[in-house]
């Protein structure tokens, strides 16, 4: 089951990537016959009415009837260069005569009834066995004579093909011309302009690859290119000229340049790297390292056998690279290099048969020209990816400024949302706090002045329960201010509303601030703790007035720091301490006479010690005959919640 | 009946409250101390009284019926220069004292003050003492340490302008805030006992703002208001 399983979808994709491969083959087999086509049509023609095709060649001593275009039989021939013997007509009265040399290799010398016109060994360019330049040299018309005249050529040939020579042209200067400037325009400077273009291109390449040096692709091109324009650039050596060594390498490095643009290939489609990649680079560095070593004519004899093969296995190469890629991906990039390929492939195998003389034609090499024109297209190819990368990251980039500002929006909002959740808690907390404040305090007392009214009871008493749940209420909103933790602000009108409760008692109250700074702060001080400790205060200060009949009260305060903490207090650190005595009789006695008030005072001494406990406070009272002393000892730190509270 | 105050010459009160059994409370405890006192229970009723003679001093409740008294303080005040004015509240809230003060009047007397205290705190007024309370102090240095610390939005409650006030000033209010006497006050800040009243007048002058215009203009100064 399972082998099925897994079979049917390997069957599946088979299906579909020949379905993909098919077509695109049949395609590249279109351009094949398409490139086929171009070339015959493009193929400049020659002005035949004044070729000269007849010739008598004296090779190697020996003297035999040629018709050209005609092929050498040796490959290396500067000593005794084969001499082509010909004639052709003149008539007098022709203006401005000319010989025109459309194919050649690898150099030509040509003379006219005995005297030489035309030596092609001068002209750089025509020393490339590689470009098909042309050569025209007008005719001195001293040199002829009305009738019969000798046309004699020397080919010179120093490899590495051949020596070839294509048809003769003499005529009027007027019509072989044209033709001349076409095989120029096509041969020398087309490749001119394509190898500037390729520099310039390599330049830039060279500089992305300088920039973003994590995308090697750029370099690798760059450096491709870069070869190909030192091997358009540097003149080529004509024997027995001696030239440099280095020179003759660089010129025969086109395999080199080769493997290096199916390293670009496989990095631009971001193949992973096969191991013996490698050894596409070998026959190049072979030509290189033997050349550089051996000198001429190694490089040249070397780049034939192991070079232009390699040039061959690179672009067939190539061509399997796109393939595989167009299978897989589909993508216009792919497709555009594979059909690139193979218009180059067409050519490269049209020069081979060229080459290996199957195809009888006018000895034109293609390669060259084709693949130039290839690396140029590659070129423009980056470059347009390259924008298109920038204008991806400009849109990325104000992609990504609308999100960060969607974002900061979506975040804001969410904050403002829950900034309100927790003011809405927090108001609600305080709100309970409030009520539960109210509660205690000013609602009891108000509940009591409605009993005190129903009972009938007349003057003080409702009096002071009414005062009471005032003061009470005083208390609740003095308590919401924000005092910034320090204490005194809260005791500073504590004083004065116990001052005023204590007026028509006649009781004094002393006020002693015995340490300059009074109590520490607490930032951690919150209202309810306030309210606490005002309470426990105020309770203190009730009972000196109610029990005790006191005549001063004192109040002090103080801040205590014995370098250890006392009681409750959980650190070390300075903690306050606020006292109220009275010089009253103290209530132990006064308890003993009176039950009831025992009971209330023992009652209103278990309320003060849980609201010291609230928030975190120890309550100490002493009381003896000369008076009674209530010691608030605060915490170094008030507790965060209302623990005791229930 | 006439009144005569402690130095001869009578001290007229109008008393604006507009709740009767309060206003006959503090009306007795006025009378009995001496004082000349008519009441006004409105706001109309309280403006003819001003039109008819200027009292001597001004207690007025701040919620009336037909308006606030914020708006009689001001008028009193631009009028009647002379007039000592004194907020009667009920609980001594900063919100309305304040606010009060910013526009002339001179401390607040609690409506449930004993009578005693009552008699004093008007003689005081009237002898050029003017009262502060410890929690109104508080607002005051708590307000002062908030444009110190250049909050970004404007503190809660009545708009205080504390920028005229001189650090000795404030040093006494801290000392108020706190529950010092002016005695204690005194000592601490090495100056005379007798010279705190003055520094306290001074600060309620200073705290008072005087026009709408110079509002705005003490406002952006403050940068509580931005242009």
């Amino acid at each position: 089951m399972s082998e099925v399983a897994a079979k049917a979808p390997t069957r599946a994709r088979r299906r579909r990537l020949m379905s993909r491969l098919v077509p695109y083959l049949l395609l590249q087999a279109l351009i094949v016959i398409a490139t086929v086509l171009g070339l015959r049509l493009l193929q400049p023609s020659d002005p035949d009415d004044f070729a000269v095709n007849d010739f008598s060649l004296r090779e190697d001593g020996a003297t035999r009837t040629v018709t050209l275009p005609h092929f050498t039989s040796s490959r290396y021939s500067l000593a005794d260069p084969p001499l082509y013997s010909g004639a052709f007509t003149f008539q007098s009265g022709d203006p401005g005569w000319s010989v025109f040399l459309p194919r050649f290799s690898n150099a030509v010398e040509v003379a006219v009834n005995g005297v030489v016109v035309l030596d092609s060994r001068r002209d750089a360019n025509a020393n490339r066995p590689d470009r098909n330049t042309p050569q025209i040299a007008p005719i001195p018309s001293s040199l002829l004579r009305d009738g019969s005249n000798q046309i004699t050529v020397r080919l010179f040939v120093w490899g590495p093909l051949k020596g070839f020579l294509d048809a003769v042209y003499v005529g009027p200067d007027a019509n072989l011309r044209p033709a001349y400037e076409t095989r120029t325009l096509l041969f020398v400077t087309l490749p001119v302009v394509f190898s500037a273009w390729q520099s310039i291109l390599a330049v830039i390449l060279a500089i992305m690859w300088l920039m973003r040096r994590h995308e090697p692709v750029y370099g690798v091109l760059a450096a491709a290119m870069l070869l190909g324009v030192v091997q358009a650039f540097l003149p080529a050596p004509v024997p027995p000229a001696a030239s440099s060594r280095l020179a003759a390498v660089l010129l025969a490095s086109a395999p080199i340049e080769s493997a290096l643009i199916v390293v670009f290939a496989l990095m631009f489609f971001g193949w992973r790297w096969p191991r013996y990649a490698t050894l596409l680079f070998v026959p190049g560095v072979v030509v290189f390292v033997v050349g550089l070593l051996g000198g001429p004519p190694l490089p040249r004899i070397l780049f034939l056998v192991l070079g232009i093969p390699t040039v061959g296995i690179c672009l067939l190469l190539m061509a399997g690279i796109t393939a595989a890629q167009v299978v897989r991906r589909r993508d216009a990039a792919s497709f555009t290099l594979g059909c690139a390929v193979t218009i180059v492939l067409t050519c490269w195998i049209h020069d081979m048969l060229s080459v290996f003389e199957i195809m009888p034609n006018e000895r034109i090499f293609l390669s060259r020209l084709s693949y130039s024109a290839m690396l140029v297209a590659i070129g423009a190819g980056l470059t347009w990816r390259f924008a298109r990368a920038l204008n991806q990251v400009d849109s990325f980039a104000g992609q990504l400024v609308t999100r960060v500002r969607e974002a900061e929006e979506r975040l804001k909002a969410s904050f403002v949302r829950e900034e309100e959740r927790a003011r809405a808690a927090a108001l609600a907390n305080e709100r309970t706090r409030l009520m539960r404040d109210l509660h205690d305090g000013l609602g009891g007392q108000l509940v009591s002045i409605v009993a005190l009214s129903e009972r009938g009871h007349e003057g003080a008493t409702i009096t002071n329960a009414a005062r009471a749940a005032l003061k009470d209420l005083r208390l609740v909103i003095d308590s919401m201010d924000d005092i910034g933790g320090d204490l005194m602000l809260a005791l500073g009108s504590w004083r004065e509303r116990a001052a005023m409760q204590l007026r028509p008692h006649d009781i004094v109250l002393d006020w002693r601030v015995a340490t300059p700074q009074g109590l520490p702060l607490h930032p951690e001080l919150r209202p309810w703790h306030v309210i606490q400790i005002v309470r426990v205060l105020d309770e203190a200060v009730t009972n000196a007035v109610k029990h005790a009949e006191a005549r001063h009260i004192t109040v002090t305060i103080e801040t205590l720091d014995d370098g250890q903490g006392d009681g409750q207090a959980d650190g070390h650190g300075p903690y306050g301490v606020i006292s109220v005595a009275d010089d009253g009789g103290g209530f132990a006695q006064t308890g003993n006479g009176e039950a009831v008030s025992a009971g209330q005072t023992a009652r209103g001494l278990r309320n003060m010690k849980s609201r010291a406990a609230r928030c975190g406070a120890a309550l100490d009272l002493s009381s003896g005959t000369s008076g009674t002393c209530v010691r608030l000892q605060l915490p170094q730190r008030f507790p965060d919640s209302d623990a005791a509270a229930d | 009946m006439t009144e005569q105050g402690e130095t001869g010459e009578t001290i007229t009160i109008l008393l604006v409250e507009d709740d009767a059994p309060t206003c006959w409370r503090l009306q007795d405890a006025l009378v009995k101390a001496g004082y000349e006192v008519r009441t006004a229970g409105t706001l109309g009723e309280a403006r003819r009284a001003l039109g008819e003679a200027a009292p001597r001093v001004l207690l007025t409740d701040l919620r009336l019926p037909d308006g606030h008294g914020i708006e009689l303080i001001r008028e009193t005040r631009r009028r009647l220069p002379d007039t000592e004015i004194m907020v009667i509240s009920a609980l001594g809230d900063e919100e309305s004292v304040i606010s009060a003060i910013t526009v002339g009047a001179t401390g607040y007397l609690l409506k449930d003050a004993f009578p005693t205290d009552i008699a004093t705190t008007v003689r005081d007024l009237v002898a050029g003492h003017s009262p502060i309370s410890a929690s109104i102090a508080r607002f005051i240095v708590r307000r002062t340490q908030g444009t110190a610390q250049g909050s970004a939005e404007p503190p809660p409650g009545p708009v205080l302008n504390t920028a005229k006030l001189t650090p000795r000033e404030i040093d006494i209010l801290w000392g108020i805030a706190k529950g010092f006497s002016y005695a204690e006050i005194a000592s601490h800040l090495g100056l005379s006992r007798q010279t705190v009243p003055g520094h306290i007048k001074n600060i309620y002058r200073k705290l008072e703002v005087h026009t709408r215009g110079e509002a705005v203009f003490e406002a952006v100064q403050q940068g509580l208001i931005k242009l």
